[in-house]
């Protein structure tokens, strides 16, 4: 409905971003069929609730150029609303979804009306600051947070009658999710909004003379990355079952900002293939935790220097740089992500 | 006790974590004055610091030379850095921003890799605890408190006053016309990552000469510093300096009326509070060089 707007080229055009990263979720809803063990399927839940944030903070640093470090607090902040809401009101998933959307959403409100009045560095330093808060307030909150301990959450998740607390049914279920988020951050993308939101990214006080209202259309951002986030905390607190402050301090936002990056911000495709590789990248070349961490700090220093633009990217320009080399330079929003995704992610 | 004794008693507790926090900030100033790179690493340099210094002790020696090979190692920890890599973000300082994210990650990874995550700590250099009046004063704290204040007031006199200052003051108010006037900044900026660091280095010392410390230690110092530099305005070190002083005895008072708990969360409510009223700091500082944002 969005892109019809557009004339038609760049309507088919946008599709072709969108229609591979929607294959691979669905050769990836398939995996089931292969009876992958429980290890595997944890994983990849975690690695598509984590997915699901990032598509929001894809909107917010891909887009809009503002690079949050506590967009995991925003994740906290739905995790908690979920577990609180089912303990005190015996809420279910279902209504807990629109319940943490809105609260994440309000959190993100509240600290981003403030913080967006500084600029750039000093908004992350202020993100930063307001998730490690965070962690402390419910550090500190007594037994309503469960304090250091944090919350359990019990009860089943349902749909239509069935339940989906098996492993299978939720990884079912967290695919759908990923799906759904990648379609609306690239309804986002494709849209007035998101050009709005690039041409802030690129130029803001360009912006401001257009006429933007600059400051509410990055808070706006901010509030769409917490209303993703607000959804995946309330999928990870239902497939934990149970939450913790340190959970959502600065170090987990710290990941999160680097799964963006080394799958590429301004990309359909980028969160799915950051988080993907970011969870499963350990198991493929078998490292330990530690091991991993290390690596994945190299590989986030390596794709800043060499590969600005994140590692999907990356590779299609060399891709294309090999097919077609003397051709004009597209701009980089369209990268035909079409020929390399599969095989990238798959990786 | 008496109050007036607890009084006394706290400012000198205060006194000394704010003297690590100080050393941290006034890096962390530096660095961003003349480049603009918000080093979030800062605080594993001084972790390493400490690490250095406990590897030292642990191998017999004392707590002099073990701190000047901190200091060395992570001087020269920083200029391989810098050299490696944060001269390809000069251009980008946000880039270098998160180039320091993935340093922490790797820091604290390597050294959680070769020497275990548990607390390390090391005899403390200092016994001997004075009795003056009902205060008992602990000299390590005073020693602690003493070579920052020698320390900080030697980089001041070497900034004010010393010709090296000069160019370096010249090349943070404006590197291009500085470097038109002959001066060599980039080496400028080499000097100013290997002196922060160095200071790092030294706070990591003094730190595990208080507390024992963990791979992971670096990362809410590191916050404390960074709340001290914004405090007292990024690139302001008088102003850093001051911070530091307000921090660390608000924090010192905080522990010792029994509100402990919170002790963490003051650096960064004054730090979201100075940013929103006074975002160049109480002090007022610099907004970096030319942002290019």
């Amino acid at each position: 409905m969005i892109a019809s707007r557009q004339p038609n080229g760049s309507a088919i055009s946008a599709l072709r971003s969108l229609l591979p990263v929607l294959v691979v979720l669905a050769l990836i809803a398939l995996v089931p069929l292969l009876s992958p063990s429980n290890r595997f399927l944890s994983l990849a839940i975690s690695a598509g609730i984590n997915v699901i944030a990032l598509y929001g903070l894809s909107v917010l640093f891909g887009q809009t150029g503002i690079l949050s470090m506590g967009h995991a607090a925003l994740v906290g902040v739905g995790a908690y609303t979920a577990a609180i809401l089912a303990r005190d009101l015996c809420t279910g998933f279902w209504l807990a979804l629109p319940a943490a959307a809105l609260a994440s959403a309000l959190f993100a409100m509240i600290v981003g009306i403030p913080s967006l009045r500084v600029g750039g560095h000093h908004f992350v330093i202020m993100t930063f600051a307001f998730g490690q808060l965070l962690a402390i307030v419910l550090t500190n909150g007594g037994d309503y947070t469960g304090a250091a301990t944090g919350l359990d959450l019990v009860g089943p998740v349902t749909l239509f009658g069935a339940d989906m607390s098996d492993l299978t049914r939720y990884y079912l279920m967290v695919v759908a999710f990923v799906a759904a988020a990648a379609v609306a951050s690239w309804a986002i993308i494709n849209s007035p909004y998101g050009r709005t939101l690039r041409a802030i990214r690129e130029n803001e006080r360009l912006a401001a003379s257009l006429g933007i209202n600059v400051g509410r259309h990055k808070i706006g951002a901010f509030v769409v990355s917490g209303i993703f986030a607000g959804i995946s905390g309330v999928l990870l607190a239902h497939f934990l079952g149970h939450i913790s402050p340190t959970q959502f301090a600065s170090f987990p936002s710290i990941y999160l900002a680097l799964m963006v990056m080394i799958g590429g911000a301004r990309l359909i495709a980028g969160p799915l293939a950051g988080g993907i590789l970011v969870a499963f990248l350990p198991e493929v070349l078998n490292l330990d935790p530690v091991q991993s961490r290390i690596v994945y700090g190299v590989c986030l220093i390596a794709v800043i220097l060499l590969l600005p633009e994140g590692l999907i990217a990356g590779v299609g320009q060399v891709f294309r740089r090999l097919l077609a080399s003397g051709q004009p330079k597209q701009e980089r929003e369209e990268l035909d992500t079409a020929s390399t995704t599969p095989s990238e992610v798959r990786r | 006790m008496r109050a007036v004794d607890i009084f006394i008693q706290q400012i000198l507790n205060g006194l000394s974590i704010a003297s690590v926090i100080t050393l941290i900030a006034v890096g962390v100033t530096l660095i961003f004055g003349l480049t603009g790179i918000i080093n979030f690493a800062h605080g594993e340099f001084l972790m390493i610091g400490g690490i250095v210094t406990w590897l030292a002790v642990s191998a017999g020696l004392g707590f002099p030379l073990a701190a000047v090979l901190a200091i060395l190692a992570v001087g020269l920890m920083g200029y391989i850095l810098e050299r490696g890599i944060f001269r390809f973000t000069l251009e980008r300082p946000t880039n270098g921003f998160i180039v320091s994210l993935g340093l922490i990650v790797v820091l604290q990874h390597v050294v959680v890799l070769f020497w275990n995550p548990n607390q390390k700590s090391i005899p403390r250099p200092l016994t001997t605890v004075w009795e003056v009046g009902g205060v008992r004063i602990a000299s390590v704290r005073v020693m602690v408190i003493l070579i920052t204040v020698a320390v900080v007031a030697l980089s001041f006199r070497m900034i004010t006053a010393s010709r090296y200052g000069r160019a370096l003051r010249a090349s943070v108010e404006d590197r291009d016309t500085a470097a038109l006037m002959g001066i060599p900044v980039r080496r400028y900026i080499t000097g100013v990552f290997v002196l922060g660091s160095a200071l790092a280095g030294l706070g990591g010392a003094l730190l595990i000469a208080l507390f024992p410390i963990t791979p992971f230690t670096g990362g809410t110092m590191v916050m404390k510093g960074f709340a001290v530099a914004l405090i007292g305005g990024l690139g302001n070190i008088y102003g850093a300096v001051a911070a530091g002083l307000i921090l660390g005895i608000v924090e010192g008072f905080s522990a010792g009326y029994g509100f402990s708990q919170w002790t963490d969360a003051y650096s960064f409510v004054l730090m979201i509070l100075v940013l929103l009223f006074r975002p160049h700091g109480l002090f007022g500082g610099t907004s970096g060089p030319r942002m290019a944002s």
